[in-house]
């Protein structure tokens, strides 16, 4: 398992509830019992472009800016891998 | 060896931005925003009034190599990333070929390995070539196309097509930009409509390019860090950061300035791209350098070519 040491716990929770919040509209279906280990290509079938969506939509809900530059494959694991990666990513207010 | 002689190319003036197209292709705006923000895209070129020939002249317009040589042209080739790109009954390659007076050449065109079949029309053009012996002999690969059907004007979720063309005169042999070495991975299980083999795509697509790349640059007896640089094709630039990844190669030096401004210009990106290298000096005389594409359609390939400037 990777270690997740330098994402603040409270900060990566937020992130991985508000994912499971958004599944449902980036998928156009009902997504029940998603967690952070939940797998989203595998468990969800989700596309890299939907993946994209909802990385987007995130930004939208959260009010922040998140870096796409260095989103890779990896990132879109599970919910978890796609919340640890945002938190490391996140832009500084303008 | 098979060299390039003389390459140029043609974008059209007029530039559409991605958001324009959203409506044709049924996007929504978070959609058109993906494509922005993560693939890079931005405008594609489009000639809403001019034909396949148009585009197809004015690349053929930029190779001054040609005026003179029309008698030593053998071959005519077409690459083609879609097996139809006129409506029935025009052939645009014919009537170049018809105003240029390349009246002894075989016209055929190249597909079947989709946006990778430029490529592949200079490997196929560099053989006929040196079947036929004939230091003398020429070929002209042409590519390019209309984003004239809707199958032509996107790539879903990865790409927006952009109209332009690319003209190359192939030699046998010649010391300008030689071909070291072709690799070409065909993926026949692609071919099908099934869901779960496009997600297999998505995963294997970086991987399986950077091992085409990996291969044509280890047919040239080379290593990853000798190539000064890669001409890609124009699919979004987050795909060849992957590559890039993949291969440990800089991504500075992959040539995507064209993506953001031109789209993916069908099988004529890697000359297109080209001639931006050149602009830029990136080209340096002796150092050698890839041109990879991959194409999907009926069944997926991966292609690489090595050549020296």
């Amino acid at each position: 398992m990777p270690e997740h040491d330098t994402a603040d716990p409270a900060l990566r929770e937020q992130l991985v509830d508000t994912i499971c919040d958004l599944l449902p509209l980036v998928l156009k279906r009902e997504v029940t019992g998603a967690t952070a280990d939940t797998t989203l290509m595998e468990a969800l079938g989700m596309s890299s472009t939907t993946g994209l969506e909802l990385v987007l939509e995130l930004e939208e809900r959260l009010a922040v800016e998140i870096s796409v530059e260095d989103l890779g494959r990896d990132d879109f694991g599970t919910v978890g891998s796609l919340a640890d990666y945002v938190a490391g990513n996140l832009l500084p207010e303008a | 060896m098979t060299a390039l002689l003389a390459v140029a190319d043609y974008l059209p003036p007029g530039r559409v931005p991605i958001e324009e197209l959203a409506g044709d292709f049924g996007l929504t705006p978070m959609q058109v925003k993906v494509f922005r923000r993560y693939h890079r895209l931005g405008s594609v070129r489009r000639d809403p009034h001019g034909s396949l020939l148009d585009l197809l002249r004015g690349a053929v317009a930029g190779l001054d190599a040609l005026p003179g040589r029309e008698h030593r042209v053998r071959y005519v080739l077409h690459a083609r990333t879609f097996p139809t790109v006129v409506p029935y009954p025009h052939n645009p390659v014919r009537e170049l070929c018809r105003e240029l007076g390349l009246d002894r050449a075989t016209v055929f065109a190249v597909g079947h390995h989709a946006c990778a079949s430029g490529l592949l029309a200079i490997d196929v053009a560099g053989r006929l070539l040196a079947a036929d012996a004939d230091p003398g002999g020429l070929a002209l690969v042409l590519a390019g196309e209309k984003a004239f059907t809707p199958e032509a004007g996107m790539v879903p979720g990865t790409s927006f097509f952009g109209e332009g063309a690319s003209a190359c005169l192939v030699a046998p042999a010649g010391d300008r930009d030689r071909v070291l070495s072709y690799a070409a991975d065909l993926r026949g299980e692609f071919d099908t409509d099934a869901p779960e083999q496009a997600l297999e795509f998505q995963r294997i697509y970086a991987d399986a390019l950077a091992a085409a790349v990996l291969a044509a640059v280890e047919r040239a007896g080379l290593t990853v860090d000798a190539i000064g640089v890669i001409l890609p094709h124009n699919v979004n630039s987050v795909a060849w950061h992957q590559v890039c990844r993949t291969l440990g190669y800089p991504r500075e030096r992959v040539v995507l300035d064209n993506v953001a401004t031109a789209g993916h210009v069908f099988c004529a990106d890697n000359l297109v791209n080209y001639r931006t290298a050149r602009q830029r000096g990136l080209l340096r005389p002796g150092e050698p350098y890839v041109m990879a594409a991959a194409g999907a359609g009926r069944g997926a390939t991966f292609s690489a070519m090595v050549l020296q400037h």
